[in-house]
């Protein structure tokens, strides 16, 4: 784990419908994880959407990577970011939320927020299929996975230093993932 | 000049929806409608899949009560087996059901109504949301979110998962209740109920307030329909059907489930993907009634737990008598449901039969014809399925609570525009409360979409010709 996370709470979110193509790159990189086994700090959950009482468990961790599946880009291109609070991101339904919006809960009514992160994976098909992703998807599991490895490894870098801090509203500071 | 104000999408509901006010020349309210604009025809593409599938397939309508369509779907299977499910395998369904009843109710109260509660009908539309109550009253906020974390973690301790579980099956529930997860659940209790006691007697203090919305948010007459425990009391997963009039008076009592059809009829509008169920004794559109947390706490005699019923004392001194007919008061009858959840939620996990292993019923399909009906959060749910000797869907019938009451959502919107909006000097405030008496119902649009029909799509101000001269858009 990042020497500056030792001893610190790690929370890895994987997001999306399982039965929505594509949109479960999320939840199914989080099961990979899960299974592989976490290092001691790290917790690992899935969710269909975001809810509103995951702000409760996201200002109990220092740091939180979010994985999702994106939509603007090129189908199989992996990208992490860092997220800042963003109350603008909000729906106008309360059933599922923008991780930037949690954040800005975070920070409203707890005033801390944790160092987030998000993993996506551009999607290319998003129909009908119950926890089946096409191939390009498929493709970008080991990339995303491995952001998430070097966001929680030990003997990498500092992880701050590998993305480039966006404010939220600023979609398009990305940066791509690069071979290691 | 008529015209037709536009208010779409209507927000802090679940699902989309547009409200539609007609105006006649002197700018006074002429015609108000509801229309729910997303159609998803459920009902349909399940045709053909195994009824084993149903629960799985018919909890994906909704992201927000999942578990009540997975009960009511399970229970129409359950009537399918024709078996009856062992009581502990019961027990753990109502607790799950109760869990889901409490998340869902904090969402409503804390999230979506609090704005308007807390912060004023006029207040600045910028900062009348779920940050403006974070700045104002923190504690309330950070209540909301506990509430539903401890609702939720409820369910994920049961089901498996929040979201979709997969728990409750036909015949009762794949596994047993450990004395670890039991004991886990039974900690969050006491806070849970501690917050729920909090907010009721902060939001008791509020009602006052509101005596002008509450005498035109939807105070027509109306009959009420919910389930009913045998006795008479407060009942979420079974028991019988009782319906009363706006009077009080008992039109209907102890009637299975299973003949709803008896006493439910379904209209269809062409201007709405929402069906509008009706009384049918007294037919369309007469036969308006509303389902929910108000009609569940109008229809019984008692709520069954000490707390919960002294609550339920004080819901029926907001009125001189009779049942509480303004819907501005779902949101005092939803609080009231919290403090019964919870309590009961209590009293099931201390029950010494609660770890039994015995929790699921096994049996094929031994009819062609299976009806499940629940309480789900926002009012009674009924599955209908046919199967054919393959055990396949032949027909699907779903009638959802926010169903039940579009005839009264329709009727409130009319009630509150006649009361507050001035088509010669539009305000937003006026139209906010025109939305809010949507958000007393809590209406969840996802699952609730059905009617078919060629629908006009667009609160849009219209003229007496007509013409639409103002449109009110948000999000």
């Amino acid at each position: 784990m990042d020497q500056a996370l030792k001893g610190r709470k790690v929370l890895i979110i994987g997001y999306g419908s399982p039965i929505r193509g594509d949109d479960a790159i999320g939840p199914l990189v989080a099961d990979r994880l899960q299974a592989e086994g976490m290092p001691e700090g790290v917790e690992v959950v899935s969710r269909h959407i975001l809810t509103a009482e995951l702000v409760a468990d996201l200002v109990e961790h220092d740091r939180v990577i979010f994985l999702d599946a994106a939509v603007d880009g090129t189908p199989g291109e992996v990208r992490c970011r860092s997220l800042a609070p963003d109350a603008s991101a909000m729906s106008t339904m309360a059933h599922f939320l923008d991780p930037r919006e949690l954040l800005a809960w975070c920070e409203t009514l707890y005033d801390k927020v944790p160092e987030t992160f998000l993993v996506s994976a551009c999607g290319s098909a998003f129909d009908y299929s119950n926890y089946v992703l096409t191939p390009t998807a498929e493709a970008a599991i080991e990339p995303m996975l491995d952001w998430v490895r070097r966001l929680i490894d030990t003997n990498a870098p500092t992880s701050t230093d590998q993305v480039q801090a966006t404010s939220s509203r600023e979609t398009g500071t990305q940066a791509p993932l690069q071979a290691r | 000049m008529s015209r037709t104000v536009t208010i779409e999408p209507v927000t802090r509901i679940e699902g989309h929806a547009r409200i539609t006010l007609q105006l006649g020349d002197a700018g006074e309210v002429e015609d108000a409608k509801f229309h729910l604009t997303q159609f998803r025809g459920f009902e349909k593409f399940c045709e053909g899949r195994p009824y084993r599938e149903m629960p799985a397939l018919t909890a994906r309508t909704c992201g927000i009560c999942p578990v009540s369509h997975v009960l009511a779907s399970n229970k129409a299977c359950d009537h399918l087996l024709s078996v009856s499910i062992p009581p502990t395998g019961e027990k753990l369904r109502r607790i799950i059901n109760l869990a889901q009843l409490t998340q869902s109710h904090a969402l409503s109260f804390f999230h979506l109504s609090s704005p308007d509660l807390l912060l004023g009908w006029d207040s600045d539309p910028v900062s009348r949301n779920i940050f403006g109550v974070m700045r104002q009253d923190p504690a309330l906020a950070k209540d909301g979110i506990r509430l539903r974390q401890i609702g939720q973690t409820i369910i994920e301790t049961l089901g498996g998962k929040k979201i979709h579980p997969t728990w409750v099956v036909p015949g009762g529930v794949s596994e047993p209740l450990t004395q670890e997860k039991r004991d886990a659940m039974l900690k969050l209790i006491p806070e849970g109920l501690e917050i729920a006691k909090r907010t009721y007697a902060f939001f008791k203090t509020l009602v006052p307030k509101f005596k002008d919305e509450a005498n035109h948010f939807g105070s027509q007459p109306t009959m009420f329909l919910s389930l009913v425990s045998p006795k008479g009391h407060l009942e979420h997963y079974d028991g019988f059907l009782r319906l009363k009039d706006a009077q009080g008076r008992i039109l209907e009592d102890m009637v299975p489930p299973h003949e709803y059809e008896r006493l439910i009829g379904e209209a269809v509008e062409d201007f709405s993907y929402m069906k509008f169920p009706y009384y049918k004794p007294h037919g369309y559109p007469n036969g308006i009634y509303r389902v929910g947390p108000l009609a569940r706490l109008n229809n019984v005699d008692a709520c069954g737990t000490p707390y919960a019923d002294v609550a339920l004392a004080e819901f029926h001194m907001l009125q001189e008598s009779g049942p509480i007919a303004s819907s501005f008061h779902y949101h005092y009858a939803r609080l009231v449901e919290i403090i019964y959840a919870l309590e009961m939620m209590e009293r099931l996990l201390k029950d010494p039969t609660i770890l039994d292993a015995r929790v699921r019923a096994r049996a094929r399909s031994n009819r062609y014809e299976g009806i499940g009906v629940a309480e789900a959060p926002r009012g009674i749910l009924m599955h209908h399925y046919r199967i054919d000797d393959e055990g396949l869907i032949t027909w699907v019938n779903l009638i959802i609570a926010t169903g039940h009451n579009n005839l009264a959502m329709n009727q409130s919107i009319r009630q509150v525009a006649d009361a507050y909006v001035d088509g010669n000097n539009l305000q937003e405030g006026m139209l906010n409360r025109v939305e809010a008496v949507i958000r007393c119902f809590d209406p969840c649009l996802s699952c609730a979409s059905h009617a078919f029909g060629e629908m006009p799509l667009a609160i849009e101000l219209k003229d007496a010709t007509g013409r639409v001269v103002d449109t009110l858009r948000r999000g």
